[in-house]
This record gives structure tokens, C-alpha cells and sequence, in this order.
């Protein structure tokens, strides 16, 4: 992994179009601004990790698992 | 073509049956091609099926027909691959799990299809929605009033 040290207000370059600023540092925790094109999303990790983990739960559902659903309300 | 899957044997599919998704989805990112089939027992159901691993199946509802209030709002970046031109193109889906005490419905992270172009992507959501989302059955509702 690169790792690179930067103070508050200076950035790192990420390809020609994403750069990452850091905004502000209090204590052990850092704040970042996030520009990136609009077709990159950008989220916390921790999100993208427990929706995968949903996903992978969720694919061992077999079709018997889905007679609880019911039907909705019409 | 045919697909061989774990859950409903062997299907005939025709071509423009794929559904394409660019990224995968979570944890199934080597998933590009899926197929949407409907459930044999359940019309408010379909199941998400990888063409390309037999076991891989997500079953999927329509939100809003089980949390009528249903909306979620993501950043134009989250769409952007999905070309489409107008919003009523776009069907959105849930994927349906199970925990201890309940089905549960993902509303965090939706998958929304591209009817028009048969693109899809698993969106995640701004802001505060559940990845488990629990349902309460008919029959559950039945004991509770018991």
C-alpha cells in the first residue's frame, strides 16, 4: 500500500480527476473532501462490507425459505 | 442459450433475457449476467439468477408492494451507469433476505434495471435505511392478536 503523509488543506491526486483533501484533523479523526467525477460513486467502506455480506445471506434463501412472504396487500 | 442453476434446474434462455450489470453486485462482483425469472408459487416475487454460477439466486420483490412509503434517494453517480434516459425506465427491486425472526427485505442497497437497455446495478442508498428490513408476515400478525 502507498503510503503518503499529508497536513490539513493539502491534497493527493488520484488519476487525472480525483482528488482527496484533507479537510481537517482533530484528534484521531481525520475529515476528507471527496471530488470525483460524477460516475464514481464514493461511500464509507463499512457500508459497502455489510452490504455484501446482506448479499451473500441473502443468496443461500432457497424457494422454500419465501412461503413466509405472503402475498402483499392488493 | 442455456443456463444450468442449482434452485430451478436447467432454463432455455433467449439472449436478450440477460440482464447486464457492469460492476456485479456486492460480494458478487465476477456476476455480470443475470437473468430475472418469476416464482412458480408467488407472482410478487421474481429471483435474480446468475447465468454464469448455477448457485448464485437472489430473490427480489417490487418494495413498494410490501413498504408502500417506500423512496430512497442515491447520488447521480450511483446511476450512471445505467443510461437511463427516463425515470420510469428504471424498475427497482429489493432483495429479499431471511434472519432469525423474519423475512427481510434489503432497502439500504436496491437493485435498479434499465428496463429499456436490460442494464442493472445494485445502488446503495443516502442515508438511514435498513439492510434488514423485517416483514411482518400474515401469520405472525395472526399470533400477536391471539
Amino acid at each position: 500500500m502507498l503510503v503518503l503523509s499529508r497536513q490539513r488543506d493539502e491534497s493527493i491526486m488520484i488519476g487525472d480527476n480525483i482528488v482527496i483533501t484533507i479537510v481537517d484533523i482533530r484528534g484521531d479523526k481525520v475529515r476528507l473532501g471527496i471530488n470525483a467525477p460524477a460516475e464514481i460513486p464514493v461511500h464509507r467502506q463499512e457500508v459497502y462490507e455489510a452490504i455484501q455480506r446482506e448479499n451473500l445471506r441473502a443468496s443461500r434463501l432457497e424457494p422454500k425459505d419465501t412461503r413466509q412472504l405472503g402475498k402483499p396487500k392488493e | 442459450m442455456q443456463i444450468r442453476t442449482t434452485r430451478f434446474g436447467s432454463l432455455e434462455l433467449e439472449p436478450s433475457d440477460t440482464i447486464h450489470f457492469p460492476n456485479g453486485l456486492l460480494g458478487f462482483e465476477d456476476c455480470r449476467q443475470w437473468v430475472l425469472l418469476a416464482d412458480a408459487g408467488n407472482s410478487a416475487l421474481g429471483w435474480l439468477q446468475s447465468t454464469t454460477r448455477p448457485e448464485v439466486a437472489l430473490a427480489v420483490v417490487s418494495p413498494r408492494r410490501f413498504v408502500p412509503h417506500y423512496q430512497f434517494k442515491v447520488y447521480r453517480s450511483e446511476l450512471a451507469v445505467l443510461e437511463l434516459e427516463q425515470v420510469r425506465d428504471a424498475q427497482v427491486l429489493a432483495i429479499v433476505g431471511k434472519n432469525e425472526r423474519s423475512i427481510t427485505l434489503n432497502l439500504k442497497a436496491p437493485v435498479v434495471i434499465n428496463l429499456r437497455c436490460q442494464l442493472g446495478r445494485q445502488v446503495v442508498a443516502n442515508g438511514d435505511l435498513p439492510l434488514q428490513h423485517e416483514l411482518t408476515t400474515a401469520s405472525s400478525t395472526l399470533k400477536k392478536s391471539a
